[in-house]
């Protein structure tokens, strides 16, 4: 069961603050999908996810500045 | 005036596209090195203060440019930069971040750079113009820490530097972490430009090669002066109300190029769009840019070319 979060029309670092907690309370190996459309975000979830061990199963551009970024919970 | 508008237009037009490519943003930068532990970003901002200091004492030093004389308004430079750096945060990005951002179609980046040029204005020409005068007639009788120090500037030029170097060659060798990409739809020369995430401190080196450009070009107009921001930003308000040709200047060439050059970066990577944020949000860039302005105009512009 995937969680989606949406953070559309917020700016920085919005959408890393609420990923980090959206993730908190999910099981390992869940995923949370985020969409979002802040360009900073396209670098800063990335390496979030990478430095806490959390692995991206899908990230893609879906329209002009708007990017879909699927985490798998690593631990 | 031809050359002032092609210099000035070019020089901004490559500034806005490095910094919306690289993500450059100062706020970011403190951002990152406090809630994320990552201070590349931070560091970057270094690199550009070294590389610029390497250039612009060398072409000082060669009679190219001639740096002005004028005592360090210290109290100005600190409240300045202690107001400015609270309207940065709540503005969204500093004065360059607004601007390029405002490229990209931030709605919420041209409400703070609406408010950053009346702040501006108001503090240079307006109601406010007594507390910035004021502020600013605290100076020391030196301009330049190494005249207090009674050394050659090299000497702190290298320091900065060396140190600077160590840092990055300290990050550069940390092991790479996995960073997931996303699938490249572009090749060649428009995935560099549009596409690939750069490096930071590849990014901060063109803005630093940039920043030494400007010195000579803007100087070849009559204005001695590199990267400033503020200025230019108030005498584009006040150019507009009052008509004065006068406040027409390099600079204000320079940060229209910087607007420009951001929305080709982001239309070319299909990073454009018009973002309208929360209520909340854009109150505070109102109050923000505001902040901002004032904070910029008494710290003068040395201070913000140094933070931006």
């Amino acid at each position: 069961m995937a969680k989606v979060l949406e953070t559309t029309g917020m700016v920085c670092p919005f959408p890393l603050v609420e990923a980090k907690e959206a993730i908190v309370d999910m099981a390992k190996g869940e995923e949370l999908i985020i969409n979002f459309d802040c360009t900073q975000a396209t670098e800063s979830i990335p390496r979030w996810a990478a430095t806490e061990g959390h692995e991206i199963t899908e990230f893609e551009q879906i329209d002009d500045a708007k990017w879909r970024i699927i985490v798998k919970k690593g631990k | 005036m031809l050359q002032m508008i092609v210099f000035g237009i070019i020089c901004g037009l490559l500034l806005g596209f490095v910094l919306q490519r690289g993500r450059f943003c100062v706020v970011g930068a403190y951002r990152d090195l406090i809630l994320a532990k990552d201070g590349r970003m931070f560091l970057a901002t270094f690199v550009v203060i070294a590389i610029q200091s390497i250039g612009v004492y060398a072409l000082n030093d060669t009679g190219v440019i001639q740096f002005g004389n004028d005592g360090f308004p210290w109290l100005g430079t600190i409240v300045g930069g202690f107001i400015f750096g609270i309207g940065m945060v709540l503005a969204g990005g500093c004065a360059t971040g607004t601007w390029y951002r405002a490229g990209e179609g931030m709605i919420g980046s041209w409400v703070a750079l609406f408010g950053y040029m009346l702040g501006a204005a108001m503090t240079k020409y307006g109601v406010w113009k007594v507390a910035g005068d004021n502020l600013l007639s605290y100076r020391t009788n030196d301009t330049y820490i190494h005249k207090t120090l009674n050394v050659s500037p090299w000497v702190l030029v290298i320091i900065v530097t060396l140190l600077v170097g160590i840092l990055v060659i300290r990050e550069l060798r940390k092991p790479k972490l996995p960073i997931f990409k996303m699938k490249p739809k572009k090749t060649g020369l428009a995935h560099i430009l549009f596409e690939k995430r750069w490096h930071p401190f590849v990014t901060a080196l063109l803005v630093g090669i940039i920043a030494i450009v400007s010195w000579p070009l803007s100087a070849m107009t009559g204005r001695m002066f590199g990267l400033g921001i503020t200025a230019p930003s108030a005498n584009i308000l006040t150019f507009l109300i009052t008509g004065d040709n006068a406040l027409i200047d390099w600079g204000t060439f320079l940060v229209l190029g910087i607007f420009l050059g951001a929305f080709i970066a982001a239309k070319g990577s299909g990073e454009f769009r018009w973002r309208l944020p929360d209520m909340k949000t854009l109150r505070n860039n109102a109050i923000g840019g505001v902040t901002m302005g004032f904070g910029a105009s008494v710290a003068g512009d040395a201070q913000s070319e140094m933070v931006w």
